[in-house]
Protein backbone atom coordinates (compact mmCIF):
# COMPACT_ATOMS: atom_id res chain seq x y z
CA UNK A 1 0.00 0.00 0.00
CA UNK A 2 2.87 2.33 0.87
CA UNK A 3 4.39 1.80 -2.59
CA UNK A 4 1.02 2.51 -4.23
CA UNK A 5 0.84 5.80 -2.33
CA UNK A 6 4.34 6.76 -3.44
CA UNK A 7 3.45 6.02 -7.07
CA UNK A 8 0.35 8.18 -6.77
CA UNK A 9 2.34 11.02 -5.21
CA UNK A 10 4.90 10.85 -8.03
CA UNK A 11 2.05 10.98 -10.57
CA UNK A 12 0.65 13.98 -8.71
CA UNK A 13 3.92 15.89 -8.94
CA UNK A 14 4.36 14.95 -12.60
CA UNK A 15 0.82 16.14 -13.39
CA UNK A 16 1.30 19.39 -11.49
CA UNK A 17 4.47 20.17 -13.43
CA UNK A 18 2.96 19.08 -16.76
CA UNK A 19 -0.01 21.44 -16.33
CA UNK A 20 2.27 24.46 -16.44
CA UNK A 21 4.60 23.09 -19.10
CA UNK A 22 2.13 21.88 -21.72
CA UNK A 23 1.90 24.11 -24.78
CA UNK A 24 -1.83 23.80 -25.44
CA UNK A 25 -4.46 25.06 -23.04
CA UNK A 26 -6.76 22.11 -23.80
CA UNK A 27 -4.06 19.62 -22.80
CA UNK A 28 -3.45 21.59 -19.61
CA UNK A 29 -7.09 21.25 -18.64
CA UNK A 30 -7.10 17.51 -19.30
CA UNK A 31 -3.95 17.04 -17.21
CA UNK A 32 -5.53 19.14 -14.46
CA UNK A 33 -8.52 16.79 -14.54
CA UNK A 34 -6.26 13.77 -14.02
CA UNK A 35 -4.53 15.67 -11.22
CA UNK A 36 -7.90 16.03 -9.47
CA UNK A 37 -8.67 12.34 -9.90
CA UNK A 38 -5.31 11.28 -8.43
CA UNK A 39 -5.85 13.74 -5.59
CA UNK A 40 -9.26 12.22 -4.81
CA UNK A 41 -7.73 8.71 -4.66
CA UNK A 42 -5.08 10.03 -2.28
CA UNK A 43 -7.80 11.54 -0.09
CA UNK A 44 -9.49 8.14 0.10
CA UNK A 45 -6.18 6.52 1.08
CA UNK A 46 -5.77 9.19 3.77
CA UNK A 47 -9.20 8.12 5.10
CA UNK A 48 -11.13 11.29 4.40
CA UNK A 49 -13.90 10.26 1.99
CA UNK A 50 -15.74 13.58 2.46
CA UNK A 51 -12.96 15.43 0.71
CA UNK A 52 -12.61 12.69 -1.91
CA UNK A 53 -16.25 13.05 -2.99
CA UNK A 54 -15.98 16.82 -3.15
CA UNK A 55 -12.69 16.69 -5.02
CA UNK A 56 -14.05 14.25 -7.61
CA UNK A 57 -17.29 16.21 -8.15
CA UNK A 58 -15.85 19.73 -8.11
CA UNK A 59 -12.26 19.28 -9.28
CA UNK A 60 -12.72 16.73 -12.03
CA UNK A 61 -16.30 17.55 -13.00
CA UNK A 62 -17.54 21.09 -12.64
CA UNK A 63 -14.23 22.96 -12.74
CA UNK A 64 -13.18 21.30 -16.00
CA UNK A 65 -16.55 22.06 -17.58
CA UNK A 66 -16.19 25.70 -16.56
CA UNK A 67 -12.64 25.76 -17.95
CA UNK A 68 -13.88 24.37 -21.27
CA UNK A 69 -16.65 26.98 -21.38
CA UNK A 70 -14.07 29.71 -20.73
CA UNK A 71 -11.79 28.40 -23.48
CA UNK A 72 -14.71 28.51 -25.86
CA UNK A 73 -15.61 32.01 -24.73
CA UNK A 74 -12.14 33.35 -25.49
CA UNK A 75 -11.92 31.32 -28.75
CA UNK A 76 -8.77 29.51 -27.65
CA UNK A 77 -9.92 26.12 -28.96
CA UNK A 78 -10.53 27.25 -32.51
CA UNK A 79 -7.10 28.85 -32.85
CA UNK A 80 -5.48 25.59 -31.87
CA UNK A 81 -7.44 23.82 -34.57
CA UNK A 82 -6.19 26.26 -37.17
CA UNK A 83 -2.61 25.75 -36.06
CA UNK A 84 -3.04 22.02 -36.45
CA UNK A 85 -4.37 22.36 -39.97
CA UNK A 86 -1.50 24.44 -41.22
CA UNK B 1 -14.31 -26.69 -5.22
CA UNK B 2 -16.95 -24.00 -5.71
CA UNK B 3 -14.60 -21.44 -4.16
CA UNK B 4 -11.89 -22.40 -6.64
CA UNK B 5 -14.24 -22.05 -9.64
CA UNK B 6 -15.33 -18.64 -8.38
CA UNK B 7 -11.75 -17.51 -7.86
CA UNK B 8 -10.64 -18.64 -11.33
CA UNK B 9 -13.68 -17.06 -12.99
CA UNK B 10 -13.21 -13.76 -11.15
CA UNK B 11 -9.50 -13.44 -11.76
CA UNK B 12 -9.96 -14.49 -15.40
CA UNK B 13 -12.50 -11.72 -15.96
CA UNK B 14 -10.25 -9.23 -14.17
CA UNK B 15 -7.33 -10.25 -16.41
CA UNK B 16 -9.50 -9.77 -19.50
CA UNK B 17 -10.46 -6.30 -18.24
CA UNK B 18 -6.87 -5.27 -17.56
CA UNK B 19 -5.77 -6.61 -20.97
CA UNK B 20 -8.51 -4.53 -22.60
CA UNK B 21 -7.29 -1.45 -20.74
CA UNK B 22 -3.73 -2.06 -21.96
CA UNK B 23 -5.02 -2.40 -25.53
CA UNK B 24 -7.02 0.79 -25.08
CA UNK B 25 -4.02 2.83 -23.92
CA UNK B 26 -1.91 1.36 -26.73
CA UNK B 27 -4.59 2.21 -29.30
CA UNK B 28 -5.10 5.76 -28.05
CA UNK B 29 -1.40 6.50 -28.44
CA UNK B 30 -0.93 4.51 -31.65
CA UNK B 31 -3.77 5.89 -33.77
CA UNK B 32 -3.56 9.38 -35.22
CA UNK B 33 -7.16 10.14 -36.21
CA UNK B 34 -9.95 11.16 -33.83
CA UNK B 35 -12.45 8.47 -34.75
CA UNK B 36 -9.88 5.67 -34.53
CA UNK B 37 -8.73 6.91 -31.15
CA UNK B 38 -12.30 7.23 -29.97
CA UNK B 39 -12.95 3.64 -31.00
CA UNK B 40 -10.03 2.42 -28.88
CA UNK B 41 -11.05 4.53 -25.89
CA UNK B 42 -14.70 3.50 -26.09
CA UNK B 43 -13.71 -0.17 -26.16
CA UNK B 44 -11.88 0.22 -22.87
CA UNK B 45 -14.69 2.28 -21.39
CA UNK B 46 -17.31 -0.39 -22.01
CA UNK B 47 -15.68 -3.80 -22.26
CA UNK B 48 -12.70 -3.19 -20.01
CA UNK B 49 -14.76 -1.70 -17.21
CA UNK B 50 -17.51 -4.27 -17.70
CA UNK B 51 -15.13 -7.23 -17.50
CA UNK B 52 -13.18 -5.94 -14.51
CA UNK B 53 -16.29 -4.96 -12.53
CA UNK B 54 -17.93 -8.32 -13.32
CA UNK B 55 -14.77 -10.06 -12.08
CA UNK B 56 -14.87 -8.03 -8.87
CA UNK B 57 -18.56 -8.80 -8.41
CA UNK B 58 -17.88 -12.54 -8.73
CA UNK B 59 -14.97 -12.30 -6.29
CA UNK B 60 -17.05 -10.41 -3.70
CA UNK B 61 -20.03 -12.76 -3.84
CA UNK B 62 -23.50 -11.71 -2.72
CA UNK B 63 -22.97 -8.57 -0.67
CA UNK B 64 -24.08 -4.96 -0.58
CA UNK B 65 -20.85 -4.03 -2.37
CA UNK B 66 -21.89 -6.17 -5.33
CA UNK B 67 -25.07 -4.14 -5.78
CA UNK B 68 -23.06 -0.92 -5.67
CA UNK B 69 -20.65 -2.27 -8.30
CA UNK B 70 -23.59 -3.27 -10.51
CA UNK B 71 -25.02 0.26 -10.21
CA UNK B 72 -21.63 1.77 -11.09
CA UNK B 73 -21.45 -0.53 -14.12
CA UNK B 74 -24.94 0.47 -15.31
CA UNK B 75 -24.11 4.16 -14.87
CA UNK B 76 -20.87 3.87 -16.83
CA UNK B 77 -22.50 1.86 -19.60
CA UNK B 78 -25.16 4.57 -19.92
CA UNK B 79 -22.74 7.47 -19.84
CA UNK B 80 -19.57 6.59 -21.76
CA UNK B 81 -21.09 5.40 -25.09
CA UNK B 82 -23.11 8.62 -25.19
CA UNK B 83 -19.96 10.70 -24.77
CA UNK B 84 -18.23 8.74 -27.55
CA UNK B 85 -21.26 9.31 -29.76
CA UNK B 86 -21.11 13.07 -29.10
CA UNK B 87 -17.39 13.20 -29.94
CA UNK B 88 -17.88 11.34 -33.21
CA UNK B 89 -20.83 13.52 -34.14
CA UNK B 90 -18.88 16.71 -33.49
CA UNK B 91 -16.07 15.37 -35.67
CA UNK B 92 -18.55 14.53 -38.45
CA UNK B 93 -20.07 17.99 -38.37
CA UNK B 94 -16.91 20.06 -38.12
CA UNK B 95 -14.45 18.16 -40.30
CA UNK B 96 -14.69 19.22 -43.93
CA UNK B 97 -12.14 16.69 -45.18
CA UNK B 98 -13.78 13.63 -43.73
CA UNK B 99 -13.34 11.67 -46.98
CA UNK B 100 -9.58 11.82 -46.51
CA UNK B 101 -9.72 9.65 -43.40
CA UNK B 102 -12.65 7.31 -43.84
CA UNK B 103 -15.36 6.08 -46.15
CA UNK B 104 -18.34 8.43 -46.31
CA UNK B 105 -21.70 7.47 -47.74
CA UNK B 106 -23.15 9.76 -50.37
CA UNK B 107 -26.56 11.40 -49.95
CA UNK B 108 -28.32 8.83 -52.19
CA UNK B 109 -26.97 5.92 -50.18
CA UNK B 110 -28.02 7.61 -46.97
CA UNK B 111 -31.55 8.05 -48.23
CA UNK B 112 -31.72 4.46 -49.42
CA UNK B 113 -30.49 3.11 -46.11
CA UNK B 114 -32.75 5.27 -43.98
CA UNK B 115 -35.71 3.94 -45.97
CA UNK B 116 -37.12 7.25 -47.17
CA UNK B 117 -37.36 6.77 -50.89
CA UNK B 118 -39.79 9.51 -51.82
CA UNK C 1 -50.05 -21.68 -35.49
CA UNK C 2 -47.38 -19.79 -37.29
CA UNK C 3 -47.82 -18.01 -40.52
CA UNK C 4 -45.49 -16.17 -42.82
CA UNK C 5 -45.95 -12.40 -42.50
CA UNK C 6 -45.07 -10.18 -45.45
CA UNK C 7 -41.69 -8.48 -45.51
CA UNK C 8 -43.06 -4.96 -45.00
CA UNK C 9 -45.00 -5.85 -41.89
CA UNK C 10 -42.05 -7.79 -40.53
CA UNK C 11 -39.83 -4.74 -40.91
CA UNK C 12 -42.02 -2.76 -38.51
CA UNK C 13 -41.71 -5.28 -35.68
CA UNK C 14 -38.79 -4.97 -33.25
CA UNK C 15 -37.21 -8.26 -34.32
CA UNK C 16 -37.44 -7.29 -37.98
CA UNK C 17 -36.03 -3.83 -37.30
CA UNK C 18 -33.18 -5.39 -35.35
CA UNK C 19 -32.37 -7.79 -38.20
CA UNK C 20 -32.42 -4.96 -40.71
CA UNK C 21 -30.15 -2.91 -38.51
CA UNK C 22 -27.77 -5.84 -38.04
CA UNK C 23 -27.47 -6.49 -41.75
CA UNK C 24 -27.08 -2.79 -42.55
CA UNK C 25 -30.20 -2.43 -44.70
CA UNK C 26 -31.73 0.29 -42.62
CA UNK C 27 -30.29 2.78 -40.11
CA UNK C 28 -33.01 4.23 -37.86
CA UNK C 29 -30.67 7.03 -36.81
CA UNK C 30 -30.18 8.40 -40.33
CA UNK C 31 -32.63 11.05 -41.42
CA UNK C 32 -34.11 11.48 -37.96
CA UNK C 33 -31.39 13.62 -36.46
CA UNK C 34 -30.37 17.07 -37.54
CA UNK C 35 -26.81 17.11 -38.86
CA UNK C 36 -25.53 20.37 -40.25
CA UNK C 37 -22.40 20.52 -42.35
CA UNK C 38 -20.11 23.48 -41.97
CA UNK C 39 -20.72 26.24 -44.48
CA UNK C 40 -17.81 27.07 -46.80
CA UNK C 41 -15.85 30.26 -46.37
CA UNK C 42 -16.94 33.10 -48.61
CA UNK C 43 -14.23 35.71 -47.99
CA UNK C 44 -12.83 37.15 -51.16
CA UNK C 45 -9.17 36.79 -52.11
CA UNK C 46 -8.08 40.40 -51.59
CA UNK C 47 -9.33 40.65 -48.04
CA UNK C 48 -7.65 37.38 -47.18
CA UNK C 49 -4.35 38.50 -48.70
CA UNK C 50 -4.45 41.82 -46.89
CA UNK C 51 -5.15 40.08 -43.62
CA UNK C 52 -2.27 37.66 -44.09
CA UNK C 53 0.17 40.46 -44.95
CA UNK C 54 -0.88 42.30 -41.83
CA UNK C 55 -0.30 39.25 -39.67
CA UNK C 56 3.14 38.67 -41.19
CA UNK C 57 4.19 42.30 -40.72
CA UNK C 58 3.08 42.28 -37.09
CA UNK C 59 5.00 39.07 -36.44
CA UNK C 60 8.11 40.54 -38.10
CA UNK C 61 7.95 43.70 -36.02
CA UNK C 62 7.36 41.91 -32.75
CA UNK C 63 9.84 39.07 -33.18
CA UNK C 64 12.72 41.06 -34.64
CA UNK C 65 14.74 40.38 -31.51
CA UNK C 66 18.21 40.62 -32.98
CA UNK C 67 17.97 44.36 -33.78
CA UNK C 68 16.26 45.37 -30.56
CA UNK C 69 18.96 46.02 -27.95
CA UNK C 70 16.48 47.11 -25.29
CA UNK C 71 14.59 43.88 -25.66
CA UNK C 72 17.76 41.78 -25.39
CA UNK C 73 18.77 43.60 -22.23
CA UNK C 74 15.31 43.14 -20.77
CA UNK C 75 15.38 39.44 -21.50
CA UNK C 76 18.71 38.97 -19.79
CA UNK C 77 17.53 40.95 -16.77
CA UNK C 78 14.29 38.97 -16.72
CA UNK C 79 16.10 35.63 -16.66
CA UNK C 80 18.45 36.72 -13.88
CA UNK C 81 15.60 38.17 -11.80
CA UNK C 82 13.49 35.04 -12.21
CA UNK C 83 16.39 32.86 -11.14
CA UNK C 84 17.11 34.97 -8.05
CA UNK C 85 13.43 35.05 -7.05
CA UNK C 86 13.05 31.28 -7.40
CA UNK C 87 16.24 30.52 -5.48
CA UNK C 88 15.34 32.88 -2.63
CA UNK C 89 11.88 31.37 -2.28
CA UNK C 90 13.22 27.81 -2.42
CA UNK C 91 15.84 28.49 0.26
CA UNK C 92 13.28 30.22 2.49
CA UNK C 93 10.79 27.38 2.22
CA UNK C 94 13.45 24.70 2.77
CA UNK C 95 14.75 26.46 5.87
CA UNK C 96 11.19 26.70 7.21
CA UNK C 97 10.58 23.02 6.54
CA UNK C 98 13.78 22.14 8.40
CA UNK C 99 12.40 23.83 11.54
CA UNK C 100 9.06 21.95 11.45
CA UNK C 101 8.52 19.22 14.05
CA UNK C 102 8.71 15.63 12.75
CA UNK C 103 5.57 14.17 11.19
CA UNK C 104 3.46 12.07 13.55
CA UNK C 105 5.26 12.79 16.81
CA UNK C 106 3.04 12.98 19.87
CA UNK C 107 4.04 16.46 21.06
CA UNK C 108 3.25 18.28 17.82
CA UNK C 109 1.38 21.57 18.25
CA UNK C 110 -1.50 20.06 16.23
CA UNK C 111 -2.13 17.42 18.90
CA UNK C 112 -3.51 19.70 21.56
CA UNK C 113 -6.63 19.66 23.68
CA UNK C 114 -8.88 21.02 20.87
CA UNK C 115 -8.62 17.92 18.68
CA UNK C 116 -8.99 15.64 21.71
CA UNK C 117 -12.12 17.53 22.80
CA UNK C 118 -13.67 17.28 19.31
CA UNK C 119 -13.03 13.55 19.08
CA UNK C 120 -14.19 12.74 22.61
CA UNK C 121 -17.23 14.99 23.01
CA UNK C 122 -18.18 15.43 19.33
CA UNK C 123 -20.97 12.87 19.31
CA UNK C 124 -22.48 14.16 22.58
CA UNK C 125 -22.32 17.85 21.73
CA UNK C 126 -23.45 17.77 18.12
CA UNK C 127 -25.27 14.44 17.77
CA UNK C 128 -23.59 13.80 14.40
CA UNK C 129 -22.05 10.39 13.78
CA UNK C 130 -19.75 11.84 11.13
CA UNK C 131 -17.26 13.88 13.17
CA UNK C 132 -16.19 15.98 10.18
CA UNK C 133 -19.71 17.27 9.58
CA UNK C 134 -20.16 17.88 13.29
CA UNK C 135 -17.03 19.97 13.21
CA UNK C 136 -17.70 22.06 10.10
CA UNK C 137 -21.41 22.66 10.74
CA UNK C 138 -21.47 22.96 14.52
CA UNK C 139 -18.16 23.90 16.11
CA UNK C 140 -16.93 25.81 13.05
CA UNK C 141 -20.28 26.75 11.55
CA UNK C 142 -19.37 30.39 10.97
CA UNK C 143 -16.42 29.26 8.88
CA UNK C 144 -18.79 27.32 6.61
CA UNK C 145 -21.13 30.32 6.53
CA UNK C 146 -18.24 32.39 5.21
CA UNK C 147 -17.53 29.76 2.55
CA UNK C 148 -21.16 29.81 1.37
CA UNK C 149 -21.00 33.59 1.19
CA UNK C 150 -17.81 33.35 -0.85
CA UNK C 151 -19.69 31.22 -3.38
CA UNK C 152 -22.51 33.78 -3.49
CA UNK C 153 -20.06 36.66 -3.97
CA UNK C 154 -18.29 34.70 -6.74
CA UNK C 155 -21.61 34.34 -8.56
CA UNK C 156 -22.21 38.08 -8.18
CA UNK C 157 -18.78 38.81 -9.67
CA UNK C 158 -19.35 36.49 -12.63
CA UNK C 159 -22.75 38.14 -13.07
CA UNK C 160 -21.11 41.57 -13.27
CA UNK C 161 -18.54 40.36 -15.80
CA UNK C 162 -20.68 38.13 -18.00
CA UNK C 163 -24.24 39.43 -17.86
CA UNK C 164 -25.80 40.13 -21.22
CA UNK C 165 -28.96 42.21 -21.01
CA UNK C 166 -29.57 42.86 -24.71
CA UNK C 167 -32.92 41.46 -25.71
CA UNK C 168 -32.77 41.59 -29.51
CA UNK C 169 -30.44 42.25 -32.40
CA UNK C 170 -26.70 41.73 -32.71
CA UNK C 171 -24.92 40.61 -29.56
CA UNK C 172 -28.08 39.65 -27.72
CA UNK C 173 -28.03 36.77 -25.28
CA UNK C 174 -29.94 34.36 -27.54
CA UNK C 175 -27.73 35.09 -30.53
CA UNK C 176 -24.53 34.78 -28.54
CA UNK C 177 -25.66 31.42 -27.23
CA UNK C 178 -26.57 30.27 -30.74
CA UNK C 179 -23.19 31.37 -32.08
CA UNK C 180 -21.35 29.80 -29.17
CA UNK C 181 -22.98 26.39 -29.60
CA UNK C 182 -23.25 26.40 -33.39
CA UNK C 183 -21.37 23.14 -33.95
CA UNK C 184 -22.76 21.42 -30.91
CA UNK C 185 -25.41 18.76 -31.41
CA UNK C 186 -28.89 20.13 -30.86
CA UNK C 187 -31.86 17.90 -30.08
CA UNK C 188 -29.68 14.80 -30.13
CA UNK C 189 -31.96 11.85 -29.44
CA UNK C 190 -29.28 9.61 -27.93
CA UNK C 191 -28.04 12.30 -25.55
CA UNK C 192 -31.59 13.26 -24.56
CA UNK C 193 -32.56 9.67 -23.79
CA UNK C 194 -29.40 9.11 -21.74
CA UNK C 195 -29.97 12.38 -19.89
CA UNK C 196 -33.60 11.49 -19.19
CA UNK C 197 -32.48 8.21 -17.63
CA UNK C 198 -29.43 9.49 -15.76
CA UNK C 199 -30.36 12.98 -14.50
CA UNK C 200 -33.07 11.86 -12.01
CA UNK C 201 -30.68 9.34 -10.48
CA UNK C 202 -27.82 11.85 -10.30
CA UNK C 203 -30.04 14.40 -8.54
CA UNK C 204 -31.44 11.69 -6.26
CA UNK C 205 -27.91 10.66 -5.32
CA UNK C 206 -27.04 14.30 -4.62
CA UNK C 207 -30.06 14.64 -2.33
CA UNK C 208 -29.07 11.41 -0.58
CA UNK C 209 -25.54 12.72 -0.01
CA UNK C 210 -26.87 15.99 1.42
CA UNK C 211 -29.46 14.39 3.73
CA UNK C 212 -26.95 11.81 5.02
CA UNK C 213 -24.27 14.42 5.66
CA UNK C 214 -24.26 13.87 9.42
CA UNK C 215 -24.29 10.05 9.16
CA UNK C 216 -21.92 9.17 6.31
CA UNK C 217 -19.22 10.91 4.28
CA UNK C 218 -20.59 13.76 2.25
CA UNK C 219 -22.61 16.80 3.07
CA UNK C 220 -23.73 20.07 1.59
CA UNK C 221 -20.72 20.81 -0.58
CA UNK C 222 -20.36 17.40 -2.23
CA UNK C 223 -24.10 16.85 -2.66
CA UNK C 224 -24.60 20.34 -4.03
CA UNK C 225 -21.81 19.82 -6.56
CA UNK C 226 -23.40 16.53 -7.68
CA UNK C 227 -26.81 18.18 -8.14
CA UNK C 228 -25.19 21.05 -10.02
CA UNK C 229 -23.44 18.58 -12.37
CA UNK C 230 -26.79 16.86 -13.02
CA UNK C 231 -28.41 20.19 -13.85
CA UNK C 232 -25.56 21.02 -16.24
CA UNK C 233 -26.05 17.67 -18.01
CA UNK C 234 -29.78 18.38 -18.33
CA UNK C 235 -29.03 21.84 -19.73
CA UNK C 236 -26.62 20.43 -22.30
CA UNK C 237 -29.12 17.83 -23.46
CA UNK C 238 -32.29 19.92 -23.65
CA UNK C 239 -31.17 23.52 -24.02
CA UNK C 240 -32.15 26.68 -22.22
CA UNK C 241 -35.85 26.60 -23.11
CA UNK C 242 -36.48 23.58 -20.90
CA UNK C 243 -34.36 24.65 -17.94
CA UNK C 244 -35.76 28.17 -17.88
CA UNK C 245 -39.12 26.69 -16.98
CA UNK C 246 -37.86 25.88 -13.51
CA UNK C 247 -34.63 27.84 -13.05
CA UNK C 248 -34.40 31.55 -13.76
CA UNK C 249 -32.56 34.46 -12.20
CA UNK C 250 -35.51 34.89 -9.85
CA UNK C 251 -35.23 31.29 -8.64
CA UNK C 252 -31.54 31.72 -8.05
CA UNK C 253 -32.09 34.97 -6.17
CA UNK C 254 -34.74 33.59 -3.85
CA UNK C 255 -33.11 30.22 -3.19
CA UNK C 256 -29.71 31.74 -2.39
CA UNK C 257 -31.20 34.55 -0.32
CA UNK C 258 -33.43 32.32 1.78
CA UNK C 259 -30.77 29.64 2.28
CA UNK C 260 -28.10 32.12 3.35
CA UNK C 261 -30.41 34.10 5.63
CA UNK C 262 -31.78 30.95 7.26
CA UNK C 263 -28.21 29.82 7.89
CA UNK C 264 -27.35 33.20 9.37
CA UNK C 265 -30.43 33.31 11.63
CA UNK C 266 -30.04 29.69 12.80
CA UNK C 267 -26.38 30.09 13.70
CA UNK C 268 -27.00 33.49 15.26
CA UNK C 269 -29.53 31.85 17.58
CA UNK C 270 -26.95 29.23 18.41
CA UNK C 271 -24.42 31.98 19.09
CA UNK C 272 -26.94 33.85 21.24
CA UNK C 273 -27.46 30.80 23.45
CA UNK C 274 -23.69 30.54 23.85
CA UNK C 275 -22.87 27.53 21.64
CA UNK C 276 -23.41 24.41 23.74
CA UNK C 277 -23.01 25.81 27.22
CA UNK C 278 -26.68 26.74 27.55
CA UNK C 279 -29.84 24.88 26.61
CA UNK C 280 -30.73 25.89 23.06
CA UNK C 281 -34.11 24.17 23.05
CA UNK C 282 -33.30 22.25 19.86
CA UNK C 283 -33.45 18.50 20.51
CA UNK C 284 -30.44 16.53 19.33
CA UNK C 285 -32.38 13.31 18.79
CA UNK C 286 -30.93 9.81 18.68
CA UNK C 287 -27.54 9.69 17.04
CA UNK C 288 -27.73 7.68 13.83
CA UNK C 289 -31.23 8.69 12.74
CA UNK C 290 -31.84 10.92 9.74
CA UNK C 291 -33.77 13.41 11.88
CA UNK C 292 -31.12 14.01 14.51
CA UNK C 293 -28.25 16.24 15.50
CA UNK C 294 -30.25 19.44 15.79
CA UNK C 295 -29.43 22.17 13.31
CA UNK C 296 -26.91 20.24 11.22
CA UNK C 297 -29.44 18.74 8.79
CA UNK C 298 -31.15 22.04 7.82
CA UNK C 299 -27.78 23.77 7.59
CA UNK C 300 -26.54 21.00 5.27
CA UNK C 301 -29.61 21.50 3.08
CA UNK C 302 -28.93 25.25 2.95
CA UNK C 303 -25.30 24.77 1.95
CA UNK C 304 -26.31 22.18 -0.67
CA UNK C 305 -28.88 24.53 -2.22
CA UNK C 306 -26.39 27.39 -2.41
CA UNK C 307 -23.67 25.20 -3.98
CA UNK C 308 -26.02 23.60 -6.55
CA UNK C 309 -27.43 26.97 -7.61
CA UNK C 310 -23.94 28.46 -7.84
CA UNK C 311 -22.64 25.66 -10.07
CA UNK C 312 -25.59 25.92 -12.43
CA UNK C 313 -25.47 29.72 -12.47
CA UNK C 314 -21.77 29.71 -13.34
CA UNK C 315 -22.34 27.42 -16.30
CA UNK C 316 -25.39 29.32 -17.56
CA UNK C 317 -23.60 32.66 -17.27
CA UNK C 318 -20.57 31.38 -19.14
CA UNK C 319 -22.67 29.93 -21.95
CA UNK C 320 -25.32 32.54 -22.46
CA UNK C 321 -24.70 35.54 -20.23
CA UNK C 322 -27.90 35.04 -18.26
CA UNK C 323 -30.17 32.35 -16.95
Amino acid sequence: MQIFQYILLIFLVVCAIAVSFSKRLLNSILIFMSYSLIMSIIWILLESPDLAITEAAVGAGVTSVLFFATLKKIHAMREEDEEKDE
Amino acid sequence: MFEWIRFILGTGLLCIGVATFILEVFGVFKFRYVLNRMHAAAMGDTMGIGASLAGLMILFGFQFVTLKLALVLIFLWCASPVSSHLISRLEYITNEKLEKYCEVRSEDQNRRISGQED
Amino acid sequence: MSRLIPEEEYGKKPAGAFRQWMSGIRDPYLGNVEVKARAGQDENEELLKEHQEEVVSVIRKVHDVANNSQYILFRKFYKAAALICCLTLTVMLLVTVAYLPPVGSADNPAHNEVAAKYIEDGLQDTGAVNIVTGMILDYRAFDTFGESNVLFIATCTVLILMRNDKKKGKGSAEEEEHRDSFYEPKADKILQTAALILVPFIILFGIYVILNGHLSPGGGFSGGAIIGAGLILYLNAFGFEKTERFFTAKTYKWVSFSALSFYCIAKSYSFYTGAHHLESGIPLGTAGNILSSGLILPLNICVGLVVACTMYAFFALFRKGGF
